[in-house]
């Protein structure tokens, strides 16, 4: 703990605190013009200098850990003469365009024009000739743009891709971008102070004033991440989000026109609902929904007995249930701020580039602040993350029980626990079957050394795998151990909601009703069953993310539809609003409207509760390593591209993208086809026609599969040995 | 400061009191009056001056609809969009300040991205059965583009009457012929300002 004075008020830091964040923290006012606080200091503008009693010239704070017993002074004439000048110098040539700017109304630079009193101007340079440019989802000004770097911070440090940089040249320089290693994330917009990176498809369709800002919590994958819908004229226009503290990715972004436009009441289709909701023997739902429903849904199981089906839930479920006997532990315990502040990652089963982006972010900040070693054992090598990754471990599909067998004996020091399982362990035969080698693990295990925050991410691939229970037993031993936070990533929204309130079975034979599923009776908030429902962004109610937070879901849109709630009223589960139920959910009996959705000053989030895990004291022994599945020949790995999560990303106007079949060149050969090929092929029964690419970045020999506009996600292993058949006309 | 310049109304030596008689305040003066003015035939006097009018021919009636009343440039009657002297592009910009200044919230704009990736407005209307013709949309204009005209005979056979953009546009055959008048009630230059300006240093 550091003592020291700001503006002779008595303050304390911490290590790594800069003296603008204890201001911050303190609630004193330091100007700035660059300081993005989720992202190292650019220290570019300069407007955050202070001065320093006894001490000759200015210092910047935002890059200046405090010493003890200094006397800080934030404002004197000076300073406020030295700000002033900073403002005159990026208005010099600033294009007086505000009347037109997207940004007016919350530009950074009219505010802090108007602040230091610029009302005229005494500077003046040649201008340059400066070309708008249109990359994608944005585009970029370089006449308004000041170079506070703040957007090639992002880029390069929160998002890790590296597209932007500055192309250097005294007055001439401005951003530049390598178009390749773009994810269309939209960051770089939601950071800029000024005009100067505009998102392409809502430039100058409205004005920052005229839009209702709602805040809610991203639907399309477990990050849940806070954002606002903000709308003119009961239409969507963008999303933003508290962009200082976090991060978006571009599905969240650009991926908010999914609402489900209806006129009026269908009351002939609402009856034959309730009809089909009192006959019916299941009721399948996918996780795309909030906890509120999820409790009807179950609330409606114990009147009606019909079961309740959502397989892809269920297998999280019991993955879970299966790890918290191991783990003692009713949740993994790792977090995405965990996950940033992490310097050793290993993840196994998970596509870190396109399952959850902020998983992604997370590795990449911490890569770049804490120098993580990361590591991913998969089947495929995610080229798009090689700047992150330091050790890609490839092991053979359906091997990941080894994998993580071979992990537990290389890490755990202290065996006599679970004597029998690791005696049991062949590991010439597993080693072998997997492709993982000794030298690897040894690898992993020299990286350890020193490591402070591990981290063990366990993704889609494990939780769905056909020995998932014995993987799970695995992770949560580890968990147990101590020797790695765990994160088992929940596949789906709210999948780890749903898993939690509901009481899964299996489906039955007779009629089912489907909520946003197709079956005999479909509730479709997509607009294309028997009864319209509203979509997620047109609904109250709570997600429980990935770090295990129950947030906030507020509806951007209207709907004039019936929802789940008023065929459960019908049905005599009887509440005035859906909301009602989120203190009776089983958490915490906290009521909907006290929830919070914020951000402070120094960016500690204020977003729901934390969901507290169960603790449990039971000793039960692994099992042993079965004897390993091969596959052979063509696999198809059925993983979405980046910003596609489902039926509701699917059909935006901005994400909209081709479903083709991408595999190496390897893959190609080893399947007789080539790029251009349409080909046929089954994956569990379902049959796929897809355009095959040949993506020359790629390697080894599994091609991905986008499966996003099934209506349903598959709770099936992703990795499927496929017969490939041609069929070109 | 005393109150006298206010209390003597005398301003010009011409002014001068009429004389007119106490009014009667017993019966009996009353009933004097009455019989007095209806005998004495004044109401004919008027009569005769109707009569003289009549038929006299430099009246001062304006005969509206065939007659109308000149109206002065600061009029605030509906409204106009003007166009650029030098290109005749239109003025417009599409800030929707003045959507935002209106306080009978009877003007909607909606702008997109044009082909030039300019701003342009693509939809634009004013409910002038709302409107109060304020003027605050001409005060506020950055642009001087939509000002009040003279055009203020807009009965409307309902409550709802809408005027868009388009029909508010200076035609471009009376941008030709130099016909677009320049409104100078609020929001328009005021005399002189170009001398109160500050120029930006050009110093290169």
């Amino acid at each position: 703990m550091i003592k020291f004075y700001i503006d002779s008020k008595e303050v304390t830091a911490t290590k790594g605190e800069s003296i603008l964040d204890v201001a911050r923290r303190e609630n004193i006012y330091i100007p700035t013009m660059c300081y993005l606080p989720k992202a190292s200091a650019n220290a570019s503008c300069r407007m955050c200098s202070i001065e320093v009693k006894a001490q000759d010239g200015f210092v910047l704070s935002c890059n200046t850990p405090p010493v003890e017993d200094i006397e800080v002074i934030t404002n004197s004439d000076s300073l406020y003469k030295e700000r002033q000048n900073i403002m005159k110098l990026y208005n010099v040539n600033h294009p007086l365009q505000c009347g037109v700017c997207d940004k007016s109304g919350e530009c950074d630079l009219q505010n802090k024009t108007l602040e230091f009193d610029v009302s005229e101007q005494s500077f003046a340079v040649r201008d340059q000739a400066r070309k708008k440019k249109k990359w994608g989802v944005h585009t970029y000004d370089p006449a308004l743009c000041i170079l506070c770097e703040k957007c090639t911070t992002v880029c390069n440090e929160t998002v890790g891709n590296e597209a932007l940089y500055i192309k250097p040249g005294g007055y001439k320089s401005h951003i530049d971008i390598k178009l390749a290693n773009c994810i269309e994330c939209g960051e770089c917009i939601s950071v800029c102070p000024v005009g100067a990176m505009a998102s392409t498809e809502f430039k100058y369709s409205a004005n920052a004033w005229e839009l209702d800002k709602v805040p809610s919590s991203c639907s399309h994958c477990s990050s849940a991440c806070q954002l606002y819908y903000e709308s003119k004229d009961g239409e969507i226009k963008r999303v933003t989000n508290e962009s200082d503290f976090s991060s978006l990715c571009g599905a969240g972004r650009f991926g908010f026109d999914f609402e489900n436009r209806v006129i009026s009441k269908d009351e002939e289709a609402f009856s034959r609902a309730i009809e089909a909701f009192k006959n019916t023997s299941n009721v399948v739902f996918s996780s795309l929904i909030t906890n509120e429903e999820a409790y009807v849904l179950n609330e409606l199981k114990k009147k009606f007995g019909f079961n309740l089906v959502n397989d892809e839930a269920r297998a999280y479920q019991n993955f879970m249930k299966s790890f918290a006997k191991f783990a003692n532990s009713s949740l993994y315990n790792a977090t995405i701020d965990d996950l940033k502040s992490s310097d050793y990652i290993i993840s196994i089963g998970c596509s870190i580039e396109s399952d959850n982006p902020m998983i992604k972010f997370g590795a990449s900040q911490a890569v770049k602040y804490k120098k993580a070693f990361v590591s991913t054992i998969a089947p495929v090598e995610e080229y798009a993350i090689s700047n992150v990754v330091s050790l890609y471990i490839n092991n053979e599909v359906g091997s990941e029980e080894a994998a993580l067998a071979m992990i537990a004996d290389t890490f755990i020091k202290d065996k006599s626990s679970q004597k029998e399982f690791f005696d049991s362990l062949d590991f010439g035969y597993l080693s072998g079957e997997s492709n993982i080698s000794q030298e690897e693990l040894s690898l992993l295990k020299q990286n350890y050394i020193r490591k402070q925050n591990p981290v063990l991410i366990i993704g889609e691939d494990v939780i769905n795998h056909p020995r998932a229970n014995n993987i799970a037993a695995i992770a949560g031993y580890l968990q147990k151990n101590a020797l790695f936070k765990v994160m088992v990533v929940p596949p789906f929204t709210n999948t780890l909601g749903v898993s939690l309130i509901c009481d899964l079975d299996e489906a039955k034979s007779g009629l089912s009703v489907g909520y946003n599923v197709s079956a005999d009776f479909t509730l479709s908030a997509k607009g294309s069953g028997d009864l319209d429902m509203p979509a997620l962004n047109q609904q109250e109610g709570t997600f429980v993310n990935i770090d295990k937070n129950l947030v906030v879901l507020n509806a951007g849109v209207a709907h004039n539809g019936y929802e789940l709630n008023d065929i459960a009223n019908a049905l005599g589960v009887k509440s005035k609003n859906i909301v009602d139920y989120t203190s009776r959910l089983g958490f915490k009996t906290i009521e909907f409207d006290d929830l919070d959705n914020y951000f402070d000053n120094v960016g500690n989030a204020y977003r729901g509760y934390k969901i507290d895990a169960m603790q449990n004291q039971e000793n039960l022994k692994l099992d042993e390593v079965e004897e390993l599945d091969e596959f052979n020949g063509s696999i198809v790995y059925s993983r979405n591209p980046l910003r596609q999560f489902s039926i509701f990303t699917s059909d935006t106007k901005q994400l909209k993208q081709k479903m083709d079949l991408v595999g190496s060149e390897q893959f190609a050969i080893a399947s007789k086809i080539k790029s251009g090929d349409n080909v046929k092929f089954s994956v569990d029964g379902v049959e796929f026609i897809r355009h095959f690419r040949v993506d020359r970045h790629m390697k080894g020999t599994v091609a991905y599969n986008p499966t996003y506009n099934m209506d349903s996600k598959s709770s099936n292993y992703r990795y499927n040995q496929v017969e490939l058949e041609v069929i070109n006309e | 400061m005393k109150n006298e310049q206010f209390n003597n109304r005398n301003i010009s030596s011409d002014y001068f009191e009429v004389d007119i008689a106490d009014y009667p305040t017993t019966g009996w003066g009353k009933f004097k009056r009455v019989v007095e003015r209806t005998f004495k035939l004044e109401l004919l006097i008027g009569l005769w001056v109707v009569l003289r009018e009549m038929f006299k021919f430099d009246t001062h009636t304006v005969k509206y609809p065939e007659e109308k009343m000149p109206i002065g440039p600061r009029y605030r009657a509906i409204h106009e969009m003007k166009r650029l002297w030098e290109s005749d592009a239109e003025r417009c910009i599409g800030c929707g300040l003045c959507e935002k200044i209106c306080i009978s919230n009877c003007i909607r704009i909606d702008t997109k991205i044009d082909e030039n990736s300019r701003k342009e407005v693509s939809e634009y209307s004013i409910n002038l059965g709302r409107c109060i013709f304020c003027g605050y949309c001409a005060e506020v204009c950055p642009e001087l583009a939509i000002t009040h005209g003279g055009e203020y005979e807009n009965a409307s056979d309902q409550r709802e009457h809408f005027t868009m953009y388009e029909d508010m546009l200076t035609p471009l055959d009376k941008m030709k012929a130099e016909k677009q008048l320049e409104f100078e009630g609020f929001g328009a230059i005021t005399p002189h300002e170009d001398e109160r300006v500050k120029k930006t240093p050009l110093a290169y």
